[in-house]
């Protein structure tokens, strides 16, 4: 399939998905110099079902600030507000999809993966101090979204794509298969949905070039970042720590993070799975 | 992911030519893909592998000649759920099935040159890959088991439960087995094939064409 397929594929999977209302307004605040502390609250407090979840959030041990935030105006000083942006969007991710069924994952399963992905990329943004974590949040939930257009829009060969996976030992990576079976991955996909909906262009590298790092633009650090979370995300769900489980990190990724692979994988994860119960109930409840 | 090009698949054992069999860049051999309900027996240096969601898959080899193979099986379990009545009747019928799957296994074995006394048994599977649904996988469990001890084989290894799909790659040559949790992004297609799987064994024993030996 050529480019311009992909680019009609996600056009017909738009129409099914759009991005929170509440993301969208912050977003544009957040990127318009203008714009004031004051303004971005307002437009929180506007939204009863997002102040409640922001609030949920900030006083969740997921922060952990030591004092009770009651306040939206507190909530939006202590996070930030690039950070608040990310949550409108991470804190309805399941809700934003759920137009995009399919009959191949369940959306569970699908969501699990990049949960673990998004808590391993904020453990490994917080731990080198110069990425923004919320971010790398919002970004592992995102990474894969080019998956659900895909299931939904292409039954077929995605079935094709994941036989292929198990007929080949688990050894051949999902986004191998689906180049091998339809000539485009998954990354792709989602990075094409990131660039009609005109996401923060963190969020485009990490979701288009995680499976191919050099390739992003303007964000290498981060999505060199998503990379090792997610392979680190699939130790992870298996309840694993040998590196020979899942697919190969790309060492470049090592370099770019500046990250030391050595004594971090097993804390990382484990940190990950003690997080990922809440975090559950947090982000992808109802 | 070619093979070397002199290179073929050792020759299938008679009954097992059907099989899938390719090259396996990971494990530098030629594999045999089984599929729920199927099973191979080979002599040959080359693999058998498999994925499990709640079915079982023993592996077995004679430790002496390495002639050795692999099966893939489940109980019809949804009979006797059903039907609480007959309970009693499918029980014995699905458990009828599981021997079928374990006699087919090792007299094929027998047949090319194993002994009983030197067989050894490795089992994999019986996860609950689907939270909402009854534990079959501990049923299949059970059932080997004791289907085990009946025939007084050991079990040198096993894994066993859990909640995992699992990728199971075995080389009867050497014992040497390799299993590897999945990712639940699978777990859909394993769960359908086994369901595939159970209709169809639903169906024959209805129309009786179970063979008994």
């Amino acid at each position: 399939m050529s480019k311009i397929n992909i680019t009609e594929l996600v056009k017909a999977a738009g129409n099914l998905v759009s991005l929170p209302d509440i993301f969208i307004r912050i977003n544009q605040l957040v990127e318009n110099p203008q714009s004031s502390l004051d303004d971005i609250t307002k437009v929180v407090s506007q939204d009863p079902s997002f102040t409640v979840r922001l609030l949920r959030i900030a006083n969740s041990p997921f922060y952990g600030f030591s004092t009770a935030i009651e306040t939206v105006s507190r909530a939006v000083t202590l996070i930030g507000t690039s950070q608040v942006r990310h949550l409108a969007l991470s804190t309805s991710v399941s809700r934003t999809f759920e137009g995009l069924p399919n009959e191949l994952v369940s959306m569970d399963n699908f969501w699990k993966h990049s949960l673990y992905c998004a808590l391993i990329a904020r453990i490994l943004a917080h731990r080198l101090r110069k990425t923004d974590p919320e971010a790398l949040f919002t970004a592992g939930l995102l990474h894969d979204i080019g998956e659900l257009v895909i299931f939904n829009r292409l039954p077929g060969p995605a079935k094709e794509v994941l036989l292929r996976v198990l007929d080949s030992g688990d050894e051949m990576p999902v986004y191998e298969a689906e180049r091998q079976t339809m000539g485009f991955d998954h990354a792709q996909v989602g990075g094409e949905l990131a660039l009609q909906w005109n996401l923060p262009p963190l969020l485009q590298d990490c979701i288009a070039h995680h499976h191919d790092i050099l390739q992003a633009q303007n964000c290498p650090v981060e999505t060199a970042i998503i990379h090792i979370a997610n392979t680190l995300a699939l130790m992870a769900e298996v309840d694993s720590i040998n590196l020979d489980d899942v697919p190969a990190i790309d060492p470049q990724a090592w370099e770019i993070t500046g990250l030391e692979p050595g004594d971090l994988i097993e804390p990382v994860i484990r940190e990950a799975q003690e997080e990922f119960i809440d975090a559950q109930k947090l982000f992808l409840g109802n | 992911m070619a093979a070397p090009s002199n290179f073929r698949p050792p020759l299938a054992l008679p009954g097992f030519e059907h099989v899938r069999r390719a090259w396996h860049e990971a494990h530098d051999t030629y594999a045999a893909r089984l599929l729920p309900g199927e099973y191979y027996v080979t002599k040959s240096d080359e693999a058998v592998y498999t994925t499990l969601g709640s079915c079982i898959s023993a592996c077995v080899r004679d430790r002496v000649t390495g002639v050795g193979g692999m099966n893939h099986f489940m109980l019809p379990a949804s009979a006797s759920a059903d039907r609480d009545s007959w309970r009693s009747t499918s029980l014995s019928e699905a458990t009828r099935y599981g021997n079928f799957a374990m006699e087919h296994l090792i007299n094929d074995i027998l047949k090319n040159g194993g002994q009983k006394k030197n067989l050894e048994v490795k089992l994999f599977g019986g996860g609950r890959i689907m939270s909402n649904m009854t534990d079959v996988g501990m049923r299949n469990i059970t059932f080997i088991y004791d289907y085990l001890k009946t025939e007084g084989l050991k079990v040198v290894s096993e894994d066993l439960g859990d909640v995992y799909p699992r990728m199971v790659v075995y080389f009867p040559l050497t014992g040497k087995v390799r299993v590897k949790r999945l990712r639940s992004l699978h777990t859909n297609t394993i769960a359908a094939q086994e369901v595939q799987y159970l209709e169809s064994i639903k169906e024959k024993s209805v129309s009786g064409d179970v063979e008994l030996f």
